[in-house]
């Protein structure tokens, strides 16, 4: 979760990321920051995010983002 | 603008517009009369039947072309889910690494199935709507290149709502592969979704996942929704027949003359028909989310407040709205989502940073949101141009967003202090307005003319009263006008307060609560205008 936040961090910094469950319907990350955060999710967790997933739901909190990481690594 | 398409098809024409007399005072009511006497389990084929009857009043046999897209999305959904089931099937029986590249398979040929029901439908609407334009332009290509060539240029009718109803069934079928809803068996169900009567219009582009449902079970009236669904309608009628139909004569003499008048005059039209488009488009959607509040159905709204807007993106998040995430779900995301963007992002952000390297990935599926929403609006260059001009501006805006900020830090100016609110949203109004004047003109070529016009030859020197009186508003018109304006205003403020005006007179005295419906009542017979001297106005993106 740590290497999550780390990750969150470095796209859009300034964000309590273990509280936030906003982070899409607040606009907090924007299309662009989650153009980046889906490749550097892919890249650091060697899994393949598929454009179904890339929705509020997944990414409206680190908490969410991270059962996606491990329901697409269970995927596979 | 072209003529509404609708209206050279319809069997009763007249029926088209929500506001006509034949529509509110004979189809609707009888349309609730008889899903109210229906028992509970005919409702929604009474919905169904209603639904298919208002199509075939405004389309005639042009309801092949419903149908058609109805048993697209039948067979194709469920050929996608039984696709799905088998890769189910498949994986699970197979050890975790050789599950990679046996599942890249399946969504290959479920990424076909989806191609296929593409071709199908926007083929169709690319076919109907755009072969003219393609075909003209290809032949003046040849003019100029001196070659003694000649395509035929072929001319079909569109059914009504052709580009509403062909963007619902897509996303129906791309919602069926991505996994968001699974496919529905029942034709009858799907029927209902893609042509339930208040909507089939303009609108809005409602998903399967919010509304099939809501359609199929449906209940019995309720007076709560009959009196706030009335309300709404009200409302709706309020805009568009007190402010955009009495401004409609005005606006097509400026659009149509622009060479006799001076730049002051064209910008003021262009505004006008700004004010027209919102007020139209708007009132239409209260008309037709209000309609379908009296038989249960929460539909999603279409606006919100979009002239609050502080930059020209946010805009797009508040005017029709859910024209604009149809393109984000199903544009922006399936090419932004693809594994060359992805890489390109990837690699791109460590070369260029957090800000600019996803920005190339996202400017690629920028252009093509913007190209197919220009198109979308009509098969003319003014429409393109459209397009690509609020793409200029997003672009543009993301562009200097990192030095705008640092810029707002050097020079201590707070983005959030309310006078800068205001000048951006200003700003953000002139922009819209300035895009308008191209969506309205009568093809780019004079579009351009008339934003030159504005530009080079901006002064009011020739605008007095007379001038307004012979170009279709007198006095009282801009009297009404501007009250009316205002009111909408003070709701539009409420609204982005979070206050619903509906809500809150719910709560007050029965009094107040007839008095406000009565209210409502008169000034639409009183200010409305209809009747004699006045000729009754298509809702304007009927034709779109």
């Amino acid at each position: 979760m740590e290497r999550l936040y780390e990750i969150l961090e470095d796209i859009q910094p300034d964000v309590d990321y273990a509280t936030c469950d906003k982070l899409i319907d607040a606009h907090i990350l924007d299309s662009l920051a989650l153009l980046s955060l889906v490749s550097e999710l892919e890249e650091e967790y060697d899994i393949t995010i598929p454009t179904i997933e890339i929705n509020q739901n997944n990414f409206n909190s680190a908490k969410k983002i991270m059962d996606l990481i491990l329901r697409l690594k269970e995927d596979y | 603008m072209q003529s509404s398409s609708f209206l050279l098809a319809g069997a009763v024409s007249k029926l088209s517009s929500f506001f006509s007399v034949s529509y509110l005072f004979m189809f609707l009511p009888v349309s609730i009369l008889l899903y109210f006497i229906a028992p509970k389990k005919l409702k929604k084929y009474v919905l169904l039947t209603e639904s298919m009857l208002f199509f075939w009043l405004i389309s005639g046999k042009l309801i092949v072309y419903l149908l058609f897209a109805v048993l697209i999305m039948h067979y194709c959904g469920i050929w996608l889910n039984s696709l799905q089931d088998e890769q189910r099937r498949a994986l699970s029986d197979l050890p975790r690494e050789e599950r990679k590249p046996r599942k890249k398979r399946f969504e290959r040929k479920q990424n076909a199935v989806v191609s296929f029901s593409v071709i199908l439908l926007i083929g169709t609407l690319l076919v109907l709507k755009y072969s003219s334009f393609f075909s003209t332009n290809i032949n003046t290509l040849f003019d100029a290149l001196k070659l003694d060539l000649r395509i035929p240029v072929p001319s079909y009718i569109m059914p009504v709502g052709i580009s509403f109803f062909s963007l619902q069934a897509l996303s129906y079928i791309i919602d069926v592969r991505r996994g968001v809803v699974k496919a529905d068996r029942n034709p009858v169900r799907l029927a209902l979704f893609l042509s339930f009567f208040p909507q089939i219009v303009e609108g809005p582009i409602i998903r399967y996942s919010q509304t099939a449902m809501q359609l199929w079970n449906a209940d019995r009236l309720s007076l709560r929704n009959l009196k706030l669904g009335m309300q709404r309608i009200m409302f709706g009628m309020i805009k568009k027949m007190i402010i955009a139909d009495r401004l409609n004569p005005f606006v097509t003499n400026i659009f149509d003359n622009y060479t006799k008048f001076e730049g002051g005059m064209v910008a003021i039209g262009a505004i006008a028909y700004t004010i027209q488009l919102y007020m139209d488009f708007s009132g239409s959607m209260d008309v037709v989310i209000g309609t379908a509040q009296i038989f249960g159905i929460s539909l999603p709204e279409n606006f919100r407040q979009p002239f609050f807007s502080k930059s020209i993106s946010e805009f797009w998040t508040r005017w029709h709205i859910t024209l604009g995430t149809w393109f984000k779900d199903y544009i922006f995301l399936s090419i932004t989502g693809s594994a060359k963007m992805k890489k390109l992002t990837s690699s791109a952000r460590k070369k260029i940073g957090n800000h600019y390297g996803p920005l190339l990935a996202g400017s690629a599926a920028l252009f093509c949101v913007w190209l197919a929403n220009g198109l979308w609006h009509g098969a003319a260059w003014n429409y393109i141009f459209f397009g690509l001009y609020h793409f200029a501006l997003i672009l543009s805006g993301s562009l200097i967003k990192p030095l705008s900020r640092k810029f707002f830090q050097a020079i201590k100016i707070d983005p959030k202090h309310t006078a800068y609110q205001i000048f951006q949203m200003l700003r953000t109004g002139l922009l819209v307005v300035i895009g308008e004047l191209f969506f309205r003109a009568n093809g780019f070529r004079n579009g351009w003319r008339m934003f030159c016009r504005m530009i080079s030859d901006f002064h009011f020197g020739a605008v007095d009263g007379t001038l307004i009186r012979k170009l279709g508003l007198d006095m009282y018109d801009c009297i009404i006008i501007a009250v009316t304006l205002l009111i909408v205003f003070a709701v539009s403020i409420l609204h982005e307060r979070g206050i619903s005006v509906r809500a809150t007179v719910e709560k007050k005295n029965v009094a107040v609560r007839w008095g406000f419906c009565y209210a409502m009542m008169a000034y639409i017979i009183m200010f409305g205008a209809y009747g004699i001297g006045y000729a009754a106005v298509d809702p304007l993106y009927a034709q779109f």
